[in-house]
């Protein structure tokens, strides 16, 4: 058995090894790391899984978004090969154009800008409050997070429906938010869940600025604001761009509290990409043209992960 | 030294705005506790004619039986997840293999793609295999937390000090007997970490049970809520029980592993 542990040198991390192997400073010599045959038994569950399950079935919608498969009918089991048929009938199809503009305001309006400043907002407030406050703070936060997004659909299908909380509190029993303003509250439900684990992000770089910074500061007879806006802001931009991508990826997949709460609706309001590819596959039957739109998120995701990674970079 | 008046408006500022903003959480919810536990629930906000009639419909026959299959659908998806991100995160963390990094990069990527987009292929695929029953969808389940479970693992396994490891090499120990013996037992905290990560992105899905699951008797928890949600005459105190008893197995599991999951989200270095 020769296992080919790395002596003493810890494993860079991913992305810091364009300079080729690592060299250790003590113990053999590897010129050529050993590559141990067990890994590859360790590794073949998760790989068996993942090819099966994730990698491969993308690959597999690649080709269904270029046939005619339905979901019943003559098609569900004769399918063929479309060519572009599929693509020509996306770029004739102005739901899709629609579809595409409210997945932008969603991940933009409520991913990138709503969630990361709530929990901006909050993990700033939370600093110069009261211990009580704080807790209780970090407590309904987190605990809007680790809620199933299946139960934050109801809450906020009751919170902003007719005669519901908001229409209560404003002396409204008629006003059903819900549907004149879908994208509206769709945006502010998924905020809500998101923003906990964006507290959690800045709670955490909040803390790892150094305290001798303020303390300067409040020598020199800086305002708490002056504080804010000199240090804490500047020093915490790497994290808010960390931060906003994070929750715009996270945005990007919410398909379920969209689909609870409107299923789409009204018209096409709140009918973000996700909603839209279930609706054409599971409810109008048309799975390739419902792959194709799959693949055009998988696109969209592609971007934004790259960026994530990208910024994610240049912070080391 | 007396504090310049600042700090005094600041902290007024501070404290208001972190009540506001509580609020703005802790509604919602109170509402969803109240109307639970209220006679003539609806979607008003008020006080409750106190009952717990809502709490004994939640967990009645079918009921019941919809939570039984999340818990199935949710400990498959788990077991799998978890054993098999194990495995691999050892393997990216402690050994040589040939495209470690494009393999990192690749599951970090899948880690963000939204899963909808899996479900037309493996609804065509499940067609074809006839596997339209829990244990599938519950291994597809575990297979949707899998990227993130390694990466939050190898992040585990990386903080582990290899002398032990290297310890057992020198006793001639095997591969299998250093993961099993020196490994397992370090990772303790990890594992169970991402044992929950994977139960509690299975219990949260709602979309690949409602494609993949046709028949009743298998439904989770989320689809009979759903259920429930498009009916024309929701009993509202019914449905504000079923999705608490639904939601509080997850935020129990969840809250007893904060501390972790803030070490998990650091996604290979991003948070510092």
């Amino acid at each position: 058995m020769s296992s080919s542990l790395s002596f003493g040198v810890p494993i860079a991390k991913v992305g810091a090894q364009e300079g080729g192997a690592v060299s250790p400073p003590d113990g053999p010599r590897l010129d050529k790391p050993r590559v141990d045959p067990v890994s590859f038994v360790f590794l073949s569950p998760a790989a068996i899984l993942l090819g099966g399950l994730f990698i491969g079935p993308v690959l597999y919608a690649i080709y269904l978004g270029f046939t005619n498969l339905q979901l019943i009918g003559l098609h569900a089991i004769h399918y063929q090969f479309t060519g572009l048929a599929n693509v020509i009938d996306l770029v004739d199809d102005p739901t899709f154009y629609q579809s595409i503009w409210s997945t932008l305001v969603f991940v933009v309006g409520s991913g990138a800008v709503g969630a990361t400043l709530l929990g901006l907002i909050l993990a700033i407030a939370m600093q110069g409050s009261a211990a009580p406050a704080r807790w209780v703070g970090n407590t309904f936060a987190i605990l809007a997070w680790t809620l199933p997004p299946s139960t934050i659909a109801f809450v906020w299908l009751a919170t902003t429906t007719q005669s519901g909380i908001i229409a209560m509190l404003v002396g409204m029993p008629n006003l059903d938010l819900l549907y004149q303003h879908a994208m509206l509250f769709v945006s502010l439900a998924n905020a809500w869940s998101f923003a906990g684990l964006s507290l959690i992000m800045f709670s955490a770089a909040l803390r790892s600025i150094p305290e001798d910074l303020y303390e300067a500061a409040r020598l020199e007879g800086a305002s708490s604001a002056q504080c804010l806006m000199q240090i804490t802001i500047p020093m915490l931009k790497p994290t808010i761009v960390t931060v906003a991508l994070l929750m715009m990826l996270q945005t990007f997949g919410n398909f379920t509290i969209v689909y609870l709460m409107t299923g789409g609706g009204p018209g096409n309001d709140s009918n973000i990409l996700p909603v839209y590819a279930y609706l054409q596959g599971f409810k109008f039957h048309k799975l390739g043209y419902s792959a194709l739109l799959g693949n055009v998120m998988v696109l969209l995701s592609a971007i934004l992960g790259w960026l994530f990674l990208y910024f994610g970079r240049t912070r080391r | 030294m007396n504090k310049p008046r600042s700090f005094t408006v600041g902290k007024l500022i501070s404290n208001t705005t972190v009540l506001v903003i509580t609020l703005f959480f802790a509604i919602p919810m109170l509402w969803l506790v109240l109307a639970s536990i209220d006679q003539t629930a609806s979607f008003q906000f008020k006080m409750p004619v106190p009952t717990v009639n809502h709490y004994i419909t939640a967990v009645e026959a079918e009921n019941l039986s919809a939570l039984a299959n999340s818990l199935a659908l949710s400990g498959i998806a788990m077991v799998v997840g978890t054993t098999a991100a194990f495995m691999a995160a050892y393997v990216f963390s402690r050994h040589h293999v040939p495209f470690k990094n494009p393999l990192m990069l690749t599951i970090l990527f899948l880690s963000g793609i939204p899963i909808s987009i899996l479900i037309v292929p493996t609804y065509k695929m499940f067609a074809i295999l006839g596997w339209f029953s829990l244990v599938p969808t519950g291994v597809l389940l575990g297979v949707t937390g899998l990227p993130f479970q390694i990466y939050q693992l190898k992040n585990f396994i990386d903080a582990i000090p290899s002398e032990l490891e290297e310890a057992a090499f020198m006793e001639r120990a095997s591969s299998f007997q250093i993961l099993r013996l020196v490994i397992f037992p370090l990772t303790k905290p990890g594992l169970a970490s991402a044992a929950i990560f994977g139960f509690v992105n299975a219990w949260g899905n709602f979309l690949i049970p409602i494609v993949l699951l046709s028949d009743v008797d298998q439904q989770p928890a989320p689809v009979r809520l759903y259920g429930f949600m498009g009916s024309t005459s929701i009993n509202y105190g019914a449905v504000a029980a079923y999705s608490i008893v639904y939601s509080v197995p997850v935020l129990v599991l969840f809250l007893s592993m904060s501390r972790q999951f803030k070490a998990g989200f650091s996604l290979g270095g991003a948070v510092k």
